[in-house]
């Protein structure tokens, strides 16, 4: 009785769950949603005599895969919401006609299958005195292969972030010493401003004014400015409001 | 409570070439961790060699001192019999010969990590560095690929499936040139490859639950005694047949080759385009006729549409096409389709050794041919990198006879023209099925290789019978180990075109035990 | 029971592929595929113990390793082409083309 409750609860949490990472545009909350999934299938796993897959499900899954996922979202694109625009015509409905059609032909499969009683691991883990010595004994015997070739995937993807990820200086960095006699050479050695000299505001809605009066580009905050736009709420500074709209009409390209 | 472990057997004899490739390409890691970095290539290239030969050596070895193995090895997950063995052999040669190309560092990016078109990007090509990670990840990679060709079982085939994509979603967004392009194809080649995995993982999990084991042996038993699953096994199949069936590049699921061959670095899309299609197939192979043999009732129908579809598509497709890497990508979606023609051909167990031979024959020569046609394509040059357009490559022949000979020769093997190996490829397989009653299918082959012999056959014209652009491309003086694939590539489609008996009669042997179980 | 938790598997499994097909930003794009998988494991831990043999947990376990792998090099290959490009949606991956 109590794992038919468990089931339920977690069936609908997690297919709901499931269709949220589908479609919320935000890739934060596709993330959040993933991590309920993952979360729910951990507690399925504990409930069909899987301790030690939950354990693993919990630590992987929701520990180092989700964190990675959301770190990269931080670092590329919290910002980029979906597009809903259609790029093949009727692709959307065409997939979730797949979709449905598949679901429906695997789960009228799986209802057509004659299954008997399940069978129960405690026979299978008895032997072994438990769940976690039970598995043991099985990788490191009839599936020690595929676990030592396991490894070669792990070096494989430490290898390769490197390879995409590591940044070789080629020069060494200039120091400011460098820096700073670099500029005397240059002939012309004003002292440079020192930080905040032309800035009017410290807040961070407010994009930043270059030496010239100009309007720094960098310094405006896309999600920020998004908003600004929705609510149509602007700094006082006709600029200033035009960067902001510049920037969103920008992104919106 | 019994706590005796029993200690698992490794035939450590039989698994020598796997091993030895993946130790070196742990070494090489190594390399790339404590040697200082003008020394890299001179330790990785030599390491990358003598793995790739010994290992070649070491079958031979096995084959000829120890003979083929009768059961699989390390308790059962790796199956090392005459079959493997062939394509262990196919698969290392293809990988030394593309890996003479990969040593020209030309084709890969100096520093992947450098923003395209930035100045530190220039900074890394005028240091000369060079990303010499590559090494140890093809052989990663080969790894893999001799390993999904032996596996047993269905979690060895999953874990070596993806040994075998991982290192070569890396090394396709690796290109020098045209970086976007590169990059993209590394996108798409991956976010599809996961999605196959994917689905072969779901069949996979469809048939444990039928049989309760993924041995391949034991699913084969199960087909005799287990009643009242067939949609869990028939959907499994198919599924299983889905993720199979992308690695090769079949119809409908071969959108991603084109793109990716078109972006990936030239001499990883010749390992990729002979490599892994060997090692794909004899997945594959092992598959449908080892697990799923006595189901080839259910699965033959849906196969003839595939390879029909695969055929017809390649050749028609390969016709549209202006870039040449593009043009060589649906040539070798067509070849797939021949391929599957053979896969289809069973029937007894002399029926299965002839087109088993027929398809390892015709993996071998076109492979060679393949990465001969690639090393072509990466001399003739353009200011931007290679000249991919075909319109480039117009009146080749008078500015670069030799070369232009070579390629339009390589072209005529991939039709299938008598006196080159692709004939006989071509031959050994129709021929295994049409005795297999497959006769429609052979027609359509026929008729389909005649499409494609028209398109090579215009490529050909173009380079010998136009006049060439006045600003057209420059044929790059090309470096020892391309030159050398050129020579070795051309030389094997002469000599398997004119004496293919001796690996004829060796395809017979290694086929003639089949699929060990 | 077990019919249960397959026909969850089957859902979760549409619900990530269809997922897969619609969805554009690639790294949702991947966390879809990731969905996919966690199903497949769910199937596999559900005939475990149908079956009353532990393979299908080893299964589970090894689709863990891997995927944690492949979650590695996939996000690297997506930062590099993010930094390149500044956008991490597939449809702008427009260079290729059939």
């Amino acid at each position: 009785m109590g794992e038919t409750i468990t089931f339920w609860v977690l069936a609908v949490v997690s297919v709901s769950a499931a269709l949220g990472l589908v479609f919320s545009r935000k890739a934060v909350y596709c993330a959040l949603m993933l991590g309920v999934v993952m979360f729910s299938l951990a507690v399925l796993y504990a409930v069909q005599d899987a301790p030690f897959l939950a354990a693993v499900q919990i630590i992987v899954y929701t520990g180092a895969v989700m964190m990675l996922f959301l770190f990269v979202l931080m670092l590329v694109g919290v910002d980029s919401s979906d597009s809903l625009v259609e790029t093949i015509r009727g692709q959307r409905f065409w997939a979730l006609v797949a979709g449905l059609a598949f679901a429906a032909l695997v789960g009228l499969a799986i209802g057509n299958t004659i299954v008997g009683p399940a069978a129960g691991l405690a026979g299978a883990t008895q032997a072994a005195g438990g769940n976690v010595p039970a598995l043991a004994q099985l990788i490191f015997s009839r599936y020690v292969f595929a676990f030592e070739v396991a490894s070669a995937l792990l070096i494989t993807a430490a290898l390769g972030a490197m390879v995409l990820a590591h940044r070789e200086r080629v020069r060494p960095k200039p120091t400011q010493k460098e820096l700073a006699r670099a500029r005397f050479f240059s002939g012309y050695a004003p002292s440079l401003p020192g930080p905040g000299t032309y800035a009017r505001n410290n807040a961070i809605d407010m994009p930043a004014l270059l030496p010239d009066g100009s309007v720094s580009r960098l310094s405006v905050n896309r999600v920020i400015a998004r908003h600004d736009v929705d609510d149509d709420h602007f700094p006082e500074d006709a600029k200033l409001a035009d960067a902001i709209r510049q920037a969103v009409e920008e992104e919106g390209k | 409570m019994n706590n005796t472990f029993q200690a698992p057997t490794i035939e450590y004899g039989q698994l020598a070439p796997l091993l030895l490739v993946f130790g070196a390409a742990v070494v090489g890691v190594l390399i790339e961790a404590f040697a200082p970095r003008y020394l890299r290539k001179s330790f990785q290239v030599p390491l990358t060699f003598v793995s790739l030969l010994g290992a070649f050596a070491l079958i031979l070895v096995q084959v000829f001192v120890s003979g083929v193995p009768t059961a699989p090895a390390a308790m059962g997950a790796v199956a090392v019999d005459g079959p493997s063995l062939f394509i262990w052999g196919v698969i290392l040669i293809l990988a030394a010969v593309s890996v003479l190309l990969i040593t020209d560092d030309d084709h890969f990016v100096p520093q992947a990590a450098a923003v395209p078109g930035s100045a530190e990007e220039d900074d890394a090509l005028a240091e000369g560095a060079a990303h010499t990670e590559v090494y140890p990840l093809v052989l990663f990679a080969v790894g893999g690929m001799l390993l999904f060709a032996a596996s047993n079982d269905l979690l060895m085939m999953f874990v070596a499936l993806e040994v075998m994509s991982l290192p070569l979603y890396l090394l396709c967004g690796l290109a020098r040139r045209r970086r976007l392009l590169s990059q993209e194809a590394s996108v798409k080649y991956f976010l599809l490859g996961a999605f196959s995995s994917g689905f072969f993982l779901y069949g996979m999990a469809l048939i444990y639950g039928f049989a309760g084991t993924v041995d391949l042996a034991g699913i084969s038993r199960a087909l005799g005694t287990v009643s009242g699953q067939d949609p869990l096994l028939l959907i499994g199949t198919a599924l299983l047949g889905v993720g199979l069936l992308f690695k090769i590049g079949a119809a409908p699921f071969q959108a991603w080759k084109p793109d990716v061959y078109q972006g990936a670095p030239t001499p990883i899309t010749a390992l990729m385009a002979s490599g892994t299609l060997v090692a794909a197939f004899g997945a594959l192979l092992r598959v449908f006729w080892v697990a799923l043999g006595n189901l080839d009732w259910d699965w033959r129908p849906v196969m003839w549409g595939v390879a029909i579809l695969t055929m017809v598509l390649g050749a028609i497709l390969a016709i549209t096409q202006t870039d040449i890497k593009r043009m060589l990508a649906y040539s070798s979606i067509a070849h797939a389709g021949f391929l599957l023609v053979g896969v289809i051909a069973t029937g007894d167990a002399r029926q299965n050794a002839d087109a088993l031979s027929g398809i390892l024959f015709y993996l071998l020569v076109y492979g060679i041919t393949t990465v001969g046609a690639f090393a072509v394509v990466t001399v003739v040059r353009d200011a931007g990198g290679e000249a991919g357009h075909l319109s480039r490559w117009a009146g080749l022949g008078k500015r670069a006879p030799a070369l232009a000979g070579v390629f339009a020769f390589f072209l005529l093997a991939f039709a299938g023209i008598p006196l080159t190996s692709g004939f006989f490829g071509k031959y050994a397989v129709f021929a295994a099925a049409a005795t297999g009653g497959a006769l429609p299918l052979v027609i359509v082959g026929v008729v389909s290789s005649a499409v494609a012999a028209f398109f090579y056959v215009r490529v050909i014209v173009l380079m010998f019978f136009s006049e060439p652009a006045a600003d057209g491309p420059t044929i790059a003086v090309p470096s020892m180990g391309t030159a050398a694939v050129v020579t070795v590539a051309a030389a094997a489609t002469v000599v398997l075109g004119v004496f293919p008996e001796p690996v004829l009669r060796l395809a017979d042997q290694a086929a003639s035990t089949l699929f060990i179980r | 029971m077990t019919t249960h938790y397959l026909v969850l598997s089957a859902l979760l499994f549409s619900i990530g592929a269809v997922g897969v097909l619609v969805r554009r930003n690639a790294i949702v794009v991947f966390m879809c595929v990731e969905l996919m998988l966690n199903a497949c494991n769910l199937a596999f831990v559900t005939f475990a113990r149908q079956h009353g043999n532990l393979d299908g947990q080893i299964i589970a376990f090894f689709v863990m390793v891997v995927a944690a792998a492949e979650v590695v090099v996939g996000l690297a290959i997506i930062v590099t082409i993010f930094r390149t490009r500044r956008s991490a949606s597939v449809d702008d991956a427009n260079l290729l083309k059939y």
